[in-house]
Order: C-alpha cells, then structure tokens, then sequence
C-alpha cells in the first residue's frame, strides 16, 4: 500500500480514493477484508484519525461495511461497484477533456488519436 | 517516602566511586605514613645507640618514647583528612552541578520525577551527610588499625601507647570531626547541615537566576550567617553578656533550626517555582 | 487536554515567548511548527514546570502541574536525559523504580521496535539509537499526553522512518502528542494540528486535513501565507 499522497488535497479524500481505484481494477474484490484503521494507517504512514474518517466516509458511501466486531469488508453491493467504476471514468475523462479543450482540436481526430495511442500503450503493457 | 530513600540510593551509587577513592587514599597514606614515621624514628634510635653509641635510656630521656602523636601530627595523617574534607566540600557543587552539564542533562528527568521536589534536595543533603559520616566512621576503625601497625613496628621500650581517645582529644582538628560526647556530635553536625543547606540554597539561587542569582545567593548566605551569629553579636557587644551561657546556648540552637528551616523551605520554593533546566 | 494560555517567558530583557496561546488535545497529533530559537523547546519545558514562566497559565486537564502530573505526560528532549554510564536496562530499571505509569511490557516492545540491544552503555550509542532510547523511555510510561522536542532532527534516515511509523502505531494511539519541528516535510500527513510559532507568538493554529479540504492547501502553504502574505 504504497501511496503517494499530494499535500493539497485532504488525505482522507486520498485514501477513499486509492480504495476506488483498486475496487475499480478488481484488486480490492466485494467482500474482501480490509485492514483495520490503525493498520492502514500505519501500512499508508498517515494519521489514524485521517484513516478512521476515510473509512466512516468510505461507510457512509456504502462502498465499506462493518458488521458488529468483525474487520471492515468491500461492498458486494453491486450498484456501488459499477457506480465506482463509472465515477473514476468519468473523472478521468473529464480532466482530459478539460486540458484537450484549450488545444481545439475537432471531435473525431481526437477520438483517432486516443484509440491510437491507447491501443499502443496496451500492446506495450 | 520511598522515593526519598530511592533517591538516596540513587545518588549515593553516583558517588560511591569518589567515596571508595577517598577511603582508599586515606587508608594508604595514613598507614603508609604509620610505618614510615615508625622506620624515621627507629632509624634515628639505631643511629644514636649503635653509632654515636648513647646509651639506651639516656636516648629515649632525649628524644622521648614514640607515640602515635608524632603520626597525628605528620602531613601523612592530616593530609587524607583534609583531602577527603576538600573532596566533601567539593562534592557540595557537584552535586548539583553535575545535573546540569554535559550532553545529556540528567536535571531534566529529576524534576520530571512524580515526587515532591523536596524529596531531590533531601536526597542530596542526606548524601552530603552520609558521604561525611561515612568518611568519620572509617577514620574511628583505621584509627586502631593503625594503632596496632604502631605496636608491630616499634618496640615495647620505644613506645608510648595511647587510647583512642586520647589520640582524639590530642588535635583539636580531630575533636571536631569525632567528637567526644553525643550532644557535642549532634551540635557539630548539625551546624555542618546547616551549613550545606545554606550553600545548597545558594546553588539553587544561582540555578534559578543565573548571574543575579549568585549574588542573591551570597546575600543571602551573608543574611543566614548574620541571623545565626546574632545572639552572640548581641551578647557581646550589645547586651553586655545579659544571658546565661546556657540561655545564649539554646538561642543559638533555635536560630541554627531557624535558618536551616528557612534554607529548606526557599530551596523547595526555588526547585517548584524558579529552577530552570 | 493541554491548555496554554497567554503564556509569556523572558529570558533577562528577551521575550523569548511573547504571548502563547494553543490547546492541544488528547487523541490527536498537535505540531508546534517555527524556525530554531523560536522558542519551541522552552514551551514545551514550560508546560513540564521545567522552567518558569512569566505571565499566564499552563493546564493540563484543567490543572496546573504538580508532582502526580508526571504520571500522565511525558517529555521527550532532544537530549537523552539519563546518566551516560547507565546502560539501556539499567535507565529502564530507574524508570520502573519512580513511575508507577511505567509499562515494563510496552518498554520491552519498544526495545524490539527499536531494535535495540538492553546491555548497551547508553553513552555508546549513536546519535539515532540514542534518540531511540530516548522515545522509549518516554513512550514506555502509560501516560495521557506525550511531548516529543524535535525527535526527527539530526538522525538518519532510516532511524527517521522507523521514528515515524511510531505515530501511526498504536504506541500513540489515544495519547494526545505534542511534536516540534522547524521542518514540516516528514510528518505533514501524520498530524492533526499545526500550530505556528513565530516571533514569540502563535500566528495560527489550525487543523492540517481542514486546511486541505476547504482551502485546498498544504500545511507548507498555510505556512507560505502567514509568513509571507
């Protein structure tokens, strides 16, 4: 758990948002155990207050549950899943979208040369 | 309570090396200087009876028998006295002093201690006073020690055996360090504690507040010595002996606890209120 | 909680500390952020009753500090603050000896933390082992509120890392810490709360993951604000 956290935005937001990404790729699968708050905080070296609120807000996003005593599992709520998923997509696509907009370059050479290069750097993985 | 005494212990194994130094130095030199004052003397008396051919008796009507006052009176019995004295006097500082310096500041942990400050001031004074009584005790024991060296190095007809007491009561230096009498030896260090507790408060001054605080501590060792040695200065110059020297003598004690409870007292104010590390 | 409140010290004619003003409170990480000769050190002396103060008050859970005091908040120094020939079992022992909040099982877990071997003369150690030793007596005793004086400051690296993970363990857990620093970069996502010092004041005091989620700043640049806006 390797992360490496930006010091502007708040790490809790950070944290929820290393747990997306990895339920998006299927690393983190529905039901799956995660660490406890004081593990992860130590695994991530931040703060067990930051830890704890990332996961009372990652609870309240229904992506975590927490049934009585037991360690907190990965939704296997698949709505939440697919909506994960959709999020990051989209807010990928948007920051793209954002920075290639300046550049005024017409709808379909754009969309060209992403299928290009993405299929490019697929080969190259 | 116990951590008073932990305290004691504390310190003491911090100066229990200085302490077996002092013992051993004192041990050596006055026994060395027993034999060696023994091996003058005979030397001499071999001399003038097999050399210059005196006649026994009429040597020893001469040059008097030898006794352990020529020992007392020699460098070789004074010197360790005084160096353990000086060692004690020195002690006094360091004490205090040792807690501040260096790269790891040990001062930081004592006052950090779940214990009434008092208990770091008491715990150094009854150091002082054990260190001291200590150094005494070994004196009474090496005292027949080396009494008995005597004996084995001179002959009976070359000698003037004495008690210990005597030996004592021979320099008044001696006297003073073991007294003859319990009253005498509580007046006396009494009068020590007093003293340490004056110079302890003064540390504690200059510890405090620095620079000022040395003056302050002169000033008020000056203010202790003067409030002690009051009824005296009265007595003498002011109220033409108008007390008893019994009445005089138990003023001066009341004045001796007086100041030794206001050393006490402004030593634990300074060690909450004003020390600093 | 640790209240400080409108503290002042003067060392002779200097205002060392002009007018000092911050809660630190139990469970969090407060950090007491300002360049060297700031002041840092002599508050957190202050708040232990080791020096002095000239105005104002110190509280801990609401009272001034007396002897059981020590019973609930330990000072970490940037000194090690036992006699160099005691060796690290024999500092233990003389912990053991004063403190009731003394926990021989949690010393013994630092000391495998730490990795550090019981027999060694503590005037032997390196400078990070020392500071090592120095956590560890520290840490060892069960107390509320734990004051660490730059723990990260001249050690190595790698003492530095295993010194950091001891924030995220459960060693700190529930404790309320105070942590100086001149340099924030190591710990900026281990705190709580940054207080800065400067000039003998508090320019302000004010809660690291907030200052992210309202301002979109780092604690570096609050700090770039007050001191140069």
């Amino acid at each position: 758990m390797n992360v490496n956290f930006n010091n502007r935005d708040p790490v809790y937001f950070q944290i929820i948002r290393y747990f997306k990404e990895k339920i998006a790729i299927g690393e983190f699968e529905p039901g799956e155990e995660i660490p406890s708050r004081r593990e992860l905080a130590n695994r991530m070296k931040v703060n067990p207050n930051t830890a704890q609120r990332a996961y009372k807000e990652m609870e309240e996003q229904g992506l975590i549950y927490t049934e009585r005593n037991l360690p907190s599992k990965i939704t296997t709520d698949t709505k939440v899943l697919g909506k994960v998923r959709e999020e990051l997509i989209v807010e990928a696509v948007d920051t793209f979208v954002a920075s290639v907009r300046s550049i005024n370059v017409p709808v379909d050479e754009l969309l060209d040369l992403v299928r290009t290069k993405y299929l490019e750097s697929d080969k190259e993985v | 309570m116990k951590k008073y005494l932990k305290l004691v212990n504390f310190e003491f194994n911090r100066v229990v090396k200085l302490f077996i130094v002092l013992l051993g130095i004192t041990l050596v030199v006055q026994v060395a200087g027993v034999i060696i004052k023994s091996k003058d003397y005979l030397n001499m008396a071999n001399e003038k009876i097999n050399e210059d051919l005196i006649p026994k008796a009429q040597f020893l009507t001469d040059y008097g028998q030898f006794s352990f006052l020529h020992i007392i009176r020699s460098l070789w019995f004074v010197g360790p006295i005084a160096l353990c004295a000086a060692g004690v006097a020195f002690y006094i500082f360091l004490i205090w002093y040792r807690d501040w310096v260096g790269k790891n500041i040990f001062v930081y942990r004592l006052l950090m201690l779940p214990t009434t400050r008092f208990n770091i001031f008491f715990a150094k004074i009854s150091n002082i006073l054990i260190m001291t009584l200590g150094l005494v005790a070994f004196q009474l024991i090496l005292l027949p020690l080396e009494a008995m060296v005597l004996k084995w190095m001179v002959p009976d007809e070359f000698r003037n055996d004495m008690g210990i007491e005597e030996m004592i009561t021979s320099i008044p230096e001696l006297n003073i360090i073991i007294p003859s009498s319990f009253v005498e030896l509580i007046l006396y260090y009494g009068a020590g504690l007093m003293a340490v507790s004056i110079l302890f408060t003064a540390i504690l001054m200059e510890r405090s507040f620095k620079w000022k605080g040395i003056i302050a501590g002169v000033i008020y060792s000056a203010i202790a010595v003067i409030v002690f040695i009051s009824p005296v200065l009265l007595q003498e110059f002011v109220l033409n002996s108008y007390f008893y020297p019994m009445e005089l003598f138990v003023i001066e004690i009341v004045m001796a606890v007086i100041v030794l409870a206001a050393s006490v007292w402004m030593s634990g104010f300074l060690l909450k209120k004003k020390v600093t590390v | 909680m640790i209240e400080v409140k409108e503290v002042e010290k003067k060392f002779g004619r200097k205002k060392i500390l002009k007018d000092v003003s911050f809660t630190a409170n139990k469970g969090e990480i407060t950090c007491l952020i300002g360049i060297n000769g700031v002041g840092k050190t002599t508050l957190l002396n202050a708040i232990m009753a080791l020096t002095p103060i000239n105005n104002g008050e110190i509280l801990i859970d609401g009272e001034p500090v007396k002897e059981k005091t020590f019973e609930k908040i330990s000072l970490i120094p940037d000194a090690l603050t036992m006699i160099p020939n005691m060796t690290i079992e024999e500092a233990m022992e003389f912990m053991n000896d004063f403190y009731t909040s003394w926990n021989r099982e949690r010393a013994e877990e630092l000391l495998g933390f730490f990795r550090l071997n019981k027999n060694d003369r503590i005037s032997s150690l390196s400078k990070g082992n020392t500071a090592k030793v120095n956590l560890l007596l520290g840490l060892a005793l069960d107390v509320d509120y734990v004051l660490m004086d730059e723990p990260f400051s001249g050690i190595d690296m790698f003492s530095r890392e295993e010194i950091a993970n001891v924030f995220t363990s459960h060693l700190i857990e529930n404790r309320g810490v105070i942590i100086t620093t001149h340099e924030v970069n190591d710990i900026e996502h281990l705190i709580d709360k940054v207080v800065l010092l400067d000039d003998g004041m508090v320019t302000k005091e004010f809660d690291a993951e907030k200052a992210r989620e309202d301002d979109g700043m780092s604690v570096i640049d609050v700090m770039r604000e007050v001191y140069q806006g």
